[in-house]
């Protein structure tokens, strides 16, 4: 009967948990914006960016990084660590992509390790050259103790991969001779 | 100690009915400027992890489409290629092992870069054959 008791208990104590934590929450902007220091102003242009590859999350799938938030995420580096003089929405000296080619997630897991890859270009868009281009490979896990629901340590890897590529990508950038 | 089991196979069992009633998805996305419609000859790169012999199906089924495609162990191949190929497949149990998801990318063999990518989510209902999800997968990174 104790037994019993326990069981029903526990039952009802997982149904709160999956009610208040099962559904998948997109990856946050401010959570993937990167710490970079380097020289402010050191590219004296302007830049405009564009992100394409990236998935948009429902709420009974895996916690995805969208477009929108990886753009807003880089957007905000790049303007903490004053690389470019500023980012507009178009019109700019130049034009930075960043392609979202893969995102390797597990599909469940105490402890969650997500692989990003991102493909990023510059290009002058007075002569339409590319300037800088580089291929970045980060990963980041996100540790049992992180949280208790799976959908979101998915969803801390996933921005502490993004953090840690944005990071990279602009560290390299900032060594680039354009 | 018992209750803490209760929730985990309690947690274990909610999860796996999510994952086996998911709907299938399958979608793709190429880099700007991208044409892999010019793409003729294919590198499979090998999982290291993979003992069911995946890349060899891709390699198989570019070759059905018409490309030149082989598959190794070796990041880079012998010879020169248009595309290198990377994938990650993976797998559930029930009653028997099933590929859930495969993901696909092709990579510019100079640059190492993305320049394409694809992928099949299948859960236990509708699941198919590892040959019916590299099919699914090779034809939306290629339609």
């Amino acid at each position: 009967m104790n037994g019993m008791m326990q069981h029903v208990k526990s039952i009802a104590a997982l149904a709160a948990l999956l009610s208040l934590g099962a559904c998948a929450t997109a990856s946050k902007p401010e959570a993937m914006v990167a710490p970079v220091t380097i020289p402010v102003n050191k590219i004296a242009a302007d830049v405009v960016i564009s992100v394409s590859g990236g998935k948009d999350t429902s709420s009974m799938g895996a916690s995805q990084i969208s477009n929108a938030a990886f753009a807003q995420a880089l957007q905000e580096s790049i303007e903490k660590a004053g690389l470019f003089t500023s980012v507009k929405s178009d019109g700019a000296r130049y034009s930075l992509t960043g392609f979202i080619g893969k995102v390797d997630q597990p599909m469940m897991g105490f402890s969650m390790t997500v692989k990003m890859e991102v493909t990023y270009t510059l290009k002058d868009t007075q002569s339409n050259a590319t300037v800088w281009t580089k291929d970045i490979n980060s990963e980041y896990t996100a540790k049992a103790s992180a949280a208790f629901a799976g959908v979101e340590r998915l969803r801390l890897a996933n921005e502490g991969a993004a953090r840690e590529n944005i990071r990279l990508a602009l560290t390299d950038l900032a060594g680039a001779t354009l | 100690m018992e209750v803490m089991s209760n929730y985990i196979r309690m947690a274990s069992l909610a999860w796996a009915a999510i994952l086996l009633g998911a709907c299938a998805s399958v979608e793709s996305a190429r880099a700007p400027d991208a044409n892999v419609h010019k793409l003729k000859s294919f590198y499979v790169v090998r999982v290291p992890e993979d003992e069911r012999g995946i890349e060899k199906l891709i390699a198989a089924r570019l070759e059905k489409m018409g490309l030149a495609a082989s598959s190794g162990d070796a990041d880079r191949p012998a010879e020169p290629v248009d595309a290198i190929v990377t994938y990650q497949d993976r797998w559930m149990w029930d009653i028997t092992m099933y590929m859930i998801k495969l993901s696909v990318q092709l990579h510019d063999p100079q640059s190492g870069a993305v320049i394409a990518r694809a992928e099949a989510t299948r859960p236990s209902l509708q699941r198919k054959s590892p040959q019916g999800m590299v099919e699914e997968v090779l034809g939306e990174l290629f339609k």
